[in-house]
């Protein structure tokens, strides 16, 4: 079963371009989310490997076969779209037989692959409707049917759920997930909201400006960015960064804050080593913090800015110098809390995360 | 391209595949249909008699002659009458202005009331309009031509302007409708607190906003004037033919041997303003037709 | 919106609009309809005689010349119908290969910025039997072609019928693209994942797509047919003998050349009879076909 491999992609609209030496392998499998902010260069990249758009420079290959300049209905995949481009004169029996129009099936064949897949995604009572008589949910649902009746290895998703209100983005997104899990096949998912980024995927890659900028697990991505990009992009409330200079290196290594206060880097686990001196950029997650105050490597006591609180969970602001730092806490405590109070909190070692402030690389 | 690294393998540019051959070949034969028309006007105008009667209806000219161009704007007979369409040029210029301001400025205040002002009755009235923007001409011409007779316009140029503009009042108004119901309400909302005259209101906001629509109408406007006939030969009398009319008398009731050098001459004469308005500014004449079409 | 203290304003602004369609359009209508039942001649005679009020119109029946035009109507209108045939097939060529566009649009589309009279005169040219495109093919040996359309009453309406769909074909094809355009690009690109071939797409789901354009299309079509005046006068002139009238000319020239006004009332009225028989069924299929939409949206 075949691995998508993307090898040394580049694409230029006229004279602009969008992706540059691009490197990318997904395997058997594999639920890959492309993730970045709006035009990255995610649609392109997606469309480059269903054949919808051609490639200026590089290859694609799925298992071992090249199939960059394969027609797109050749490459054995299938495609669900952001407007989920049904079509809208046919029936949704009409609109999942349509799909395989292509692939020479007989009648039996496929009146069997419509009704599995119009079962497993429980829109059969809803076969002869049009597309226009269905809610936006049961659109989504036909989309991905008119995909899953191909019986294809890959499935690429173009921002399927960004049309959906929030709670049927968060039943789709389970759906998705679920129907990844008993069909086993290759995902291929674009988004540029991190939360079904981290929901659904085995590996997320991380684009902006047409670059890979962290291609790992959810968790990877999550706890160790590759870069300052993906550090701020990933989490919410995002991730505080401060600037800080290296006072010590080696073992015994430590850096100050810009007012002055010293943080403990001698368990940090560094992949370039410091110089004395160098600026470096420190991230601290919100949820991170230690509210009781004490230990960890780094204490601070500091003035609320404000508190912010969104029923499960709360944000308290801290004024640091012109910044504002961002803690989690338990709503309970962000209720006893007053703007103007002094708070201390404390960030444990092992969950810091340092870098480099010239190159925004981690250290 | 800017930076050719060791990994920038380009794919060959997509060859011309044989399909779209087949459409461009297609699509340029159609052209071709479509272009030969006014080459063999254009050929033709500048051939000499001698040269015509030989038969080549798509050769060059041999040699290449103003000659049918001076007759045809300034002797050229229609009629009794020698003088050429360059009469019916000025008629046509003399009809279009009063007609174009009676036209735009009766169906932009008419489409403005309609699309932005509580009138209880104005669904019923849009609904005649685009009625009356569907019944064929004839229907009202025996009637127009006794009231313009009765109001002392009939066979002058006011006539046929007069015409012009009513005739052209349904459409207009529903295309102007159609563009000003598009404004936001707030927008109206604002104005009408602010100083809540009808007129100031279409003045100072609306006038400003329509730069746009006028262009598209004046352009439709221009060139279905232009190259009307039925009116200005129904209308203009004796002494207020418009171009086409001019032209139609020209060439169609000629007697003896037409020239037909000097006829093509006075047709492309004809044809070249509104020719020119669709090649300068082809975007809103676009516009224009298809505005006019979709609600009308 | 509470516009209490303008309220006479709009109203006096529509009273030169509503004047003019009360007049010009209605009352009109209404004095032609009726003058078509008098026996008026050069000047209009208001008096109906009750024994022989639809004498125009039985008079218009076995009138061979009216005859000839119904008829022509409707050779005119079929042959025209190849015009949104025409305009489809352009539009989706230049759709699917959108390399020239532009070029391609400018061109098709000129022959509508030109006035009929100028269009006529340059087909009747063409259509020269000693000097035209008929004697270009002899000179090239083609010693049996025949293109002298207009002088024969039996292909006479052909020659008009080409040249009116050079000049509209261009105008449906406008209007075929823009709806094309405004067909979800992502339908496109499904279509070609899903291996749809280039004719099914089109039959299946593209031109049932667009069935309002092809309705709009057709309503417009039909008015312009019941309309043509312009070009049979400066192609034929009616000729040869009145093997290319059409009600319209037949209309005019009963007024203008048979000085009958209740005739050519009756004829004009006759011409607002097909136009609503043509235009009504499809407007309100036109509005069904809308209702039944926006029901679907809601
Ligand atoms: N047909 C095109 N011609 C020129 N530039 C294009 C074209 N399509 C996309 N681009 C540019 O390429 C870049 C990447 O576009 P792409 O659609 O891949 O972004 P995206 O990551 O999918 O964004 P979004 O989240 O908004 O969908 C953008 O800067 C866009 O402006
Ligand atoms: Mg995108």
């Amino acid at each position: 079963m075949p691995t998508i491999a993307f090898e040394h992609i580049y694409k230029d609209y006229g004279s602009l371009r969008v992706l540059a030496d691009l490197n990318l392998s997904v395997d058997d499998g594999e639920f890959l989310v492309l993730l970045g902010p709006s035009g990255c260069g995610k649609t392109t990249l997606l469309n480059m490997l269903a054949g919808l758009q051609d490639v200026t420079a590089g290859t694609i290959r799925i298992g071992e076969e090249d199939i960059t300049e394969l027609d797109p209905k050749d490459r054995g995949l299938a495609m669900v779209f952001q407007s989920y481009a049904l079509y809208p004169t046919k029936s949704v029996r009409g609109n999942l037989k349509f799909g395989l129009a292509a692939q020479k099936l007989d009648r039996a064949e496929i009146d069997r692959r419509v009704q599995w897949a119009a079962e497993l995604l429980q829109i059969t009572p809803l076969m002869d409707r049009k597309p226009a008589h269905l809610s936006g949910g049961q659109r989504q649902r036909v989309a991905i049917g008119r995909a899953l009746v191909k019986n294809v290895d890959v499935f690429l998703f173009d921002e399927p759920l960004s049309n959906l209100d929030a709670k049927l983005r968060t039943e789709m997104r389970l759906e998705i997930k679920t129907l990844h899990e008993q069909t086993k096949s290759t995902i291929v998912y674009v988004t540029h909201d991190q939360i079904e980024a981290m929901t659904m995927a085995t590996r997320i890659a991380v684009m902006d400006g047409g670059v890979i900028q962290q291609f790992g697990t959810p968790d990877e991505v999550y706890e160790t960015p590759a870069n300052l990009f993906v550090a701020g992009f990933i989490g919410a409330p995002a991730m505080n960064i401060l600037d800080a200079t290296i006072t010590s290196s080696g073992p015994q290594a430590s850096a100050t804050l810009s007012d002055g206060t010293k943080i403990d880097l001698s368990h940090y686990e560094f992949t370039a080593n410091p110089n004395e001196g160098q600026a470096v950029k420190v991230g601290l997650r919100p949820e991170h913090f230690d509210t009781s105050g004490k230990g960890g490597v780094v204490s601070l006591t500091l003035p609320v800015a404000s508190r912010e609180r969104t029923g499960s969970d709360a944000t308290i602001f801290l004024k640091f110098g012109d910044d504002l730092i961002a803690v989690r806490a338990e709503p309970a405590e962000a209720r006893d809390v007053m703007v103007g109070d002094n708070f201390a909190v404390s960030f444990p070692a092992g969950k810091l995360n340092l870098f480099d402030a010239q190159t925004g690389q981690r250290m | 391209m800017s930076t050719m690294t060791d990994n920038f393998v380009p794919r060959r540019k997509k060859r011309i595949t044989g399909r779209s051959i087949a459409i461009l070949a297609f699509l340029a034969m159609c052209a071709a249909f479509f272009c030969i028309p006014l080459y063999v006007v254009i050929v033709t105008s500048f051939k000499t008699m001698d040269q015509i009667r030989l038969g080549e209806i798509f050769s060059l000219p041999v040699t290449w002659t103003l000659e049918p161009w001076r007759e045809a704007w300034s002797e050229a007979c229609s009629g009794i009458k020698c003088e050429g369409v360059s009469a019916g040029f000025f008629a046509s210029l003399k009809i279009l202005f009063p007609s174009l301001i009676l036209s735009l400025s009766v169906s932009s205040v008419t489409g403005y009331a309609l699309a932005l002002w509580n009138v209880r009755w104005a669904g019923t009235f849009m609904f005649i309009l685009f009625m009356c923007a569907f019944v064929p001409f004839q229907i009202i011409m025996i009637p127009m031509i006794i009231l313009t007779g009765k109001i002392g316009v009939y066979g002058t140029i006011w006539g046929v302007a007069v015409v012009h503009a009513v005739l052209a009042l349904p459409i207009l108004t529903l295309i102007f409708r159609n563009f000003y119901k598009d404004i936001p309400g707030e927008i109206m909302q604002a104005a009408i607190m602010d100083s809540g005259s009808f007129w100031r209101i279409y003045r100072e906001i609306i006038l400003p906003m329509s730069a746009n629509i006028f262009i598209v109408v004046l352009i439709l406007q221009i060139t279905s004037i232009w190259n009307d006939f039925l009116i200005g030969i129904t209308f203009g009398g004796l002494n207020n033919k418009p171009m086409t009319v001019i032209l139609a008398n020209t060439v169609i009731s000629a007697t003896g041997e037409s020239s037909y050098n000097v006829d093509m001459a006075a047709a492309l004469l004809t044809a070249i303003p509104p020719l020119l308005i669709y090649f300068v500014l082809g975007k809103f004449f676009v516009q224009g037709i298809t505005a006019g079409a979709i609600k009308g | 919106m509470a516009i209490r203290w303008s309220r006479w304003s709009p109203q006096i602004a529509l009273a030169p609009a509503v004047i003019v369609t009360a007049v010009a359009f209605i009352g009109s209508i209404g004095w032609t309809i009726y003058i078509s039942f008098t026996g008026s001649r050069r000047f209009p005679d208001y008096a109906i005689d009750p024994e022989r009020w639809s004498r125009q119109y039985e008079r218009l029946a076995k009138d061979r010349a009216w005859g000839i035009s119904l008829d022509n109507l409707i050779v005119f209108g079929i042959g025209s119908l190849l015009a949104i045939v025409f305009g489809f097939i352009l539009a989706a060529m230049i759709e699917r290969e959108k390399r020239g566009e532009d070029v391609f649009r400018t061109i098709f589309l000129y022959p509508l910025a030109i006035s009929l009279i100028v269009t006529g005169i340059v087909w009747r040219w063409m259509f020269n039997p000693s000097l035209g495109v008929e004697n270009f093919l002899h000179q090239l040996g083609w010693e049996s072609a025949s293109f002298d359309w207009l002088s024969s009453a039996e292909t006479a309406m052909y020659g008009i019928i080409l040249a009116s769909l050079w000049q509209s074909s261009g105008f449906f094809m406008a209007l075929m693209l823009s709806g094309l355009k405004s067909i979800n690009s992502e339908i496109w690109s499904a279509a070609r994942l899903d291996g749809v071939g280039v004719f099914r797409l089109y039959i299946e789901i593209i031109i049932p797509m667009m069935k309002f354009t092809f309705l709009t299309c057709a309503i417009l079509l039909s008015l312009g047919v019941v309309k043509a005046y312009d070009i049979i006068v400066a192609m034929t002139n009616g000729g040869p003998g009145q093997s290319t009238w059409m009600p319209a000319l037949f209309t005019i020239n009963a007024y203008s050349a048979k000085s009958n006004i209740a005739y050519a009332s009756a004829a004009a009225v006759m011409m607002l009879v097909i136009t609503l028989a043509i235009f009504l069924p499809l407007l309100l299929l036109f509005i069904w076909q809308q209702k039944r939409r926006k029901a679907a949206v809601a």
